[in-house]
């Protein structure tokens, strides 16, 4: 019997752990930022030369402030774990503190990503 | 105390598919899941399957996916799982052949492929190839591994891809690349830079964790990235 080839479902079937949770969020934040670009650039498209309203609404959507803190987690997060992973290719020896590694990332990442949800809460509260 | 064991079973001549079957066994803290496998299958149903040799951890047969984790069955105590249902998997990523008895053939065929053996064809000195102990040490982690598959089948690149040489093949020609009596590292790196050698990794960490021998491997597979990149075996 072959064994299913999918990696996304199989991953579901193993305990990795933290390790393979960030892995995971890597990914899926580097998918999420595609799809932000893709936004981006298919409203710049639809308002400028078509001169259509969907650019109006997928423009509503992208710069709501809601979108914006989801934005920012992935953008944050997969800037700061790609710099781990940078670093650890360069130096090998410093595998050997991947977990310390792992929790130094989150404390990096949770003022970071706090202060730019302050940021955007307190632009809400002022009505944009 | 009783424990409730859960095991995906498969017999390919009679199953479509696998499924789980579970089992009540009489069991103490300091049993090994390995007791409880053999309990099962010597008491209530003879028709389990699963491989186990040494039982002390060093054979290597016993690899198998134990709560959701790939661990040694017989270095697995029951009082580290601290839970009453134990969930016993085969590993993933390699073809089932019955119950927990993977084909390890592809493992193994990776394995082979990055030439584990010593390679010197210059003329032996009288007594023994030297080597100090700095030199000695520089490859010691990676000459414990028992070849079990537990960190091969934790990884997501190989459940991707079956053709992704795997962990276990890096480990092992890792302790040959960094031995200072060995002459064929070029040949070996040239192998792990392929499309299916170690840039495959993406540094995820599962083989370490999986590791019954504790060794370093994501460390190890880092400098064979690092001794590519950089042509340099320091
Ligand atoms: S039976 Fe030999 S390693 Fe477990």
């Amino acid at each position: 019997m072959a064994v299913s080839k999918n990696a996304w479902l199989t991953g579901l079937r193993y305990r990795g752990g933290d390790n393979m949770l960030v892995w995971m969020l890597h990914r899926i934040s580097g998918l999420a930022m595609v799809l932000f670009v893709g936004a981006h650039i298919l409203s710049s498209f639809f308002t400028q030369q078509l001169g259509s309203t969907w650019g109006i609404a997928l423009n509503t959507i992208y710069e709501s402030p809601y979108f914006q803190i989801f934005l920012y987690f992935f953008v944050i997060f997969h800037v700061i774990n790609g710099l781990r992973i940078i670093l650890l290719d360069f130096f090998p020896k410093l595998l050997e503190y991947q977990r310390e590694l792992t929790w130094l990332e989150w404390i990096i990442f949770i003022p970071i990503f706090g202060l730019s949800v302050f940021i955007t809460v307190i632009k809400i509260l002022n009505g944009g | 105390m009783k424990v409730t064991v859960k095991i995906l079973r498969y017999d390919p001549e009679k199953d479509q598919r696998p499924h789980y079957q579970t089992y009540q066994v009489d069991a103490e803290p300091t049993d090994w899941v390995l007791d409880l496998l053999e309990r099962i299958k010597g008491d209530q149903d003879g028709s389990l399957s699963f491989r186990r040799s040494c039982a002390h951890g060093i054979c290597g047969s016993d690899a198998m996916r134990i709560n959701g984790m790939n661990r040694l069955a017989c270095k697995t105590l029951l009082q580290d799982l601290h839970s009453h249902t134990i969930v016993v998997e085969p590993l993933l990523g390699l073809p089932i052949i019955k119950d927990l008895v993977v084909d390890m053939e592809p493992f193994f065929d990776h394995y082979k492929s990055v030439m584990p053996y010593l390679v010197n064809d210059e003329q032996a000195p009288m007594r023994e190839r030297l080597q100090s102990p700095a030199e000695r040490e520089r490859f010691d982690d990676t000459t414990k591994c028992i070849l079990c598959a537990a960190c091969t089948t934790s990884c997501p690149s190989f459940w991707a891809n079956g053709d992704y040489i795997g962990p276990a093949a890096i480990v092992n020609a890792h302790r040959f690349i960094f031995d200072s009596r060995d002459r064929a590292s070029s040949e070996r790196l040239r192998i792990l830079n392929g499309q299916f050698g170690v840039f495959r990794c993406h540094t995820i960490f599962n083989c370490t964790q999986a590791c019954p021998r504790e060794i370093q491997i994501t460390k190890a597979i880092g400098e064979v990235k690092k001794a590519i990149a950089t042509g340099n075996l320091d």
